[in-house]
């Protein structure tokens, strides 16, 4: 009887629900929720896009100072522009190009890009890279940039890209085996070379020099011929002189195979193992860029186990590079807020963000000005650098010529299969099909 | 079986208009006729047409074209058999296939070696062969540029851990740059490949000795067969069509993958690990030259088929 009642109560409470649920769903408040619904639905995503910008940025930082500068640089902007949103994306060196390639074939490209010295000519002429001109010109800190820092991304008059650091070329030492075998820091490549020997002990597993041999090291072989006298782009003319470019090359590898002043890994080392064996004890001197410094603070203390200097002059010429990364805008979708990103790189805050988490320098004067930067010691050798560096040179088929051509032959000469001469005529075969 | 009366007199009634025109009529007509099967195969081979043979075709034709993405002032081109001329005298053109004969032949050769010989010991059923099975299997299912980058670092002339162990048992006198030297990259290569890739064999292998009877073995027992006349008169010669398919396979992936290469050496020092896959990637992806790099890919793809087509001619797999 109890049972019988508790069904009835339910049934009843059951009955009443639903004579409310028809009482508040009639037709019509049917059809003025699913308008209101319909209403919401199409105004949602127009106000999400009023609010928020989505833009991808394609980059090939790879360690890990690079990727806190740029997590650094993205908090800062993300302040700065709460509308638009950064998705980055690393893209591996060795696969960048094929990568962009294929997103510029397959239309499926990045908002932005970084970009280069060298692989400008390649990615302008497959039509990779926007005009930035007029936004430049429009941009009120312009003038904070010299013109020169556009040099490597103009063709034509017309700019397709913002410097938004600087990779400045320098060598770094270990001061306290110089100080232990009471030598002065090198100025020449032939007092590099001496110094190479006097610090060698392979007893200690130590070598004087890291040469870069492996993946990488084609742009530093490229300088040290052009340090004999042998560049490979003057203006419009493109060659090398054979006799000087065969000079560099035997110097160079001489390092290895006469002088024995180098690890033995050398044709096989890439920037990885490069900076490790600085970094371990391995090497007392290595060719790189302002950006590995605070990886190499890391193991080692600036000033005291390691120093900074300009790099070395050659017989003809002193060749470092002041080459600069871009950002680039390579798609027209929302390219108004791919130009925000651009640009607040420029910006002093981002810069010296970036600087302090990588070492990196600025490509902004009013940046590079900065006490943090002006008044530290270490820094000063990237600061003459700035006077007397020289861009990178820039040709359609430049960056293939010196991965597949120059660094395989000049590893022969490393490992005794050419002779330097065979080795520059195998560049030089390389150069004439690459630009023929 | 008898006819129905009703439909007799259905079908000799004269068509009306709605019959004459019905679809549903046309398509019962057509699926009695020999055309039928050909317009059930139509949206496959519509399918394979579009993502099978055009890229072939194209590629094809890519190859007979000037195609250099960072010279758009050479234009597109034919140039007929120009760069096929080319690869005659190109020296890293042959180099690559020397060194892919030898890249490919080591590899496979350790591969289907180590695992026959992993899929004999699992199919055996011992306790624990499970557990041995997932750790056997392990190394193929890291992707290729996981194992690369591992075995780099394990090889690392001066942080490798293999290294430090050859040291410390006195087989090296020092710490050696692998990578580093031409008479042992390829090596050190071949044996970072046969180590990610022998799993595939094993995987394969035992899946044929699983359906192979065991009363063979066992009339091979009473008949005094050793395991050695076993292994060479029934499990080898049983599992003749696995080997085929899986050596074809194996060969395949190795011709047409450079990633290995490309992380572990890129194809140095000098052009001692070059092959023709990278060599193509190279071409296509450093030089911008797709028409070339298209030459190369066409004569791999014809030396694939002609691997395949004598291969399976010497195993005689057909004749079973």
């Amino acid at each position: 009887m109890v049972e019988f009642e508790k069904v009835t109560r339910i049934g009843r409470v059951k009955y009443w629900e639903d004579e409310a649920m028809n009482k508040n769903f009639n037709r019509r408040s049917v059809l003025k929720i699913g308008a209101g619904l319909m209403a919401a639905t199409a105004l949602t995503p127009s106000l999400a896009f009023g609010q928020t910008a989505n833009i991808n940025y394609w980059h090939t930082f790879t360690s890990q100072s690079e990727f806190a500068g740029l997590e650094e640089v993205m908090k800062l902007f993300k302040a700065a522009h709460p509308d638009i949103v950064v998705t980055q994306e690393n893209i591996p060196n060795p696969d960048f190009m094929a990568k962009i390639t294929a997103a510029v074939l397959a239309d499926s490209r990045p908002n932005v890009t970084m970009v280069s010295s060298e692989r400008f000519a390649d990615l302008l002429a497959m039509g990779a890279l926007t005009d930035m001109t007029e936004r430049l010109a429009n941009w009120d800190k312009r003038s904070d940039f010299d013109d020169s820092r556009f040099d490597s991304i103009t063709k034509d008059g017309k700019i397709y890209g913002l410097p938004a650091f600087s990779f400045v070329d320098w060598m770094y030492y270990r001061k306290d085996w110089f100080e232990e075998a009471g030598i002065a820091p090198p100025t020449t490549y032939a007092e590099m070379r001496d110094a190479a020997i006097a610090i060698t002990d392979p007893s200690k597993g130590r070598y004087g020099f890291g040469l870069r041999g492996g993946p990488g090291g084609q742009n530093y072989i490229n300088n040290v011929m052009e340090a004999f006298g042998s560049p490979v782009q003057q203006g419009d003319q493109i060659g090398l002189d054979r006799d000087k470019a065969i000079e560099g090359i035997a110097w160079f590898s001489g390092l290895l195979t006469q002088d024995k002043v180098v690890p033995p890994s050398a044709p096989n080392d890439g920037f990885r193992q490069v900076i490790e064996g600085f970094q371990t004890g391995q090497t007392g001197m290595i060719w790189h860029h302002t950006g590995s410094f605070q990886d190499i603070a890391s193991k080692l203390e600036p000033g005291v186990e390691f120093g900074t200097l300009a790099m070395p002059a050659g017989p003809a010429a002193r060749v470092a590079r002041l080459a600069y990364a871009y950002n680039s805008i390579t798609k027209d979708e929302n390219a108004d807020a791919s130009w925000e990103w651009i640009k607040f790189w420029g910006e002093p805050d981002a810069a010296i963000a970036f600087l302090d988490k990588t070492g990196y320098f600025p490509a902004s004067n009013s940046a590079s000005a900065d006490p943090r930067i002006a008044d530290n010691p270490l820094y000063k050798p990237a600061a003459e650098t700035l006077v007397f560096g020289r861009p990178q040179p820039s040709f359609p088929g430049l960056a293939g010529w010196l991965e597949s051509v120059v660094l395989p032959a000049f590893q022969r000469a490393l490992i005794g299969e050419a002779t330097p001469e065979q080795a520059v005529d195998e560049m030089i075969d390389g150069l004439n099909q690459a630009i023929g | 079986m008898t006819s129905n009366p009703q439909s007799i007199m259905a079908s000799s009634r004269p068509l009306s208009t709605w019959d004459r025109i019905n679809p549903a009529r046309y398509i019962g007509e057509l699926s009695e006729t020999r055309f039928w099967m050909y317009l059930l195969l139509l949206p496959s081979a519509l399918l394979i047409m579009g993502v099978v043979i055009y890229p072939t075709l194209y590629g094809f034709q890519l190859s007979f074209r000037e195609m250099r993405l960072n010279r758009p002032d050479l234009g597109t081109d034919w140039v007929l058999l120009k760069h096929y001329q080319r690869m005659l005298s190109d020296q890293i053109f042959w180099i690559s296939l020397r060194n892919t004969a030898v890249w490919v032949t080591a590899a496979v050769t350790i591969e289907f070696s180590v695992g026959l010989i992993a899929a004999l010991a699992l199919n055996r059923n011992l306790p624990g062969t499970k557990v041995l099975a997932v750790f056997i299997l392990l190394p193929f299912f890291l992707p290729n540029v996981v194992a690369g980058h591992m075995w780099a670092l394990m090889l690392d002339p001066r942080l490798g851990v293999i290294n430090d162990l050859l040291v410390k048992v006195g087989l090296l006198g020092g710490y050696k740059a692998w990578f580093a030297d031409p008479s042992t990259a390829m090596a050190a290569a071949i044996i970072v490949e046969a180590w990610h890739s022998f799993p595939f064999f094993t995987l394969l292998l035992l899946a044929g000795l699983k359906g192979i009877p065991t009363d063979l073995y066992k009339a091979a027992d009473i008949d005094g067969a050793g395991s050695i006349s076993q292994l060479r008169l029934i499990t080898l010669p049983m599992l003749k069509t696995v080997i085929a398919a899986a050596v074809i396979l194996r060969v395949i992936g190795l011709v047409n993958s450079p990633d290995l290469l490309l992380i572990l050496t890129s194809g140095g020092p000098g052009r001692s690990t070059q092959v023709l896959s990278l060599y193509a990637f190279q071409t296509a992806y450093k030089d911008f030259n797709f028409g070339y790099a298209g030459a190369l890919s066409v004569i791999m793809f014809i030396l694939l088929m002609m691997f395949a087509w004598v291969y399976v001619r010497l195993s005689k797999v057909n004749q079973d």
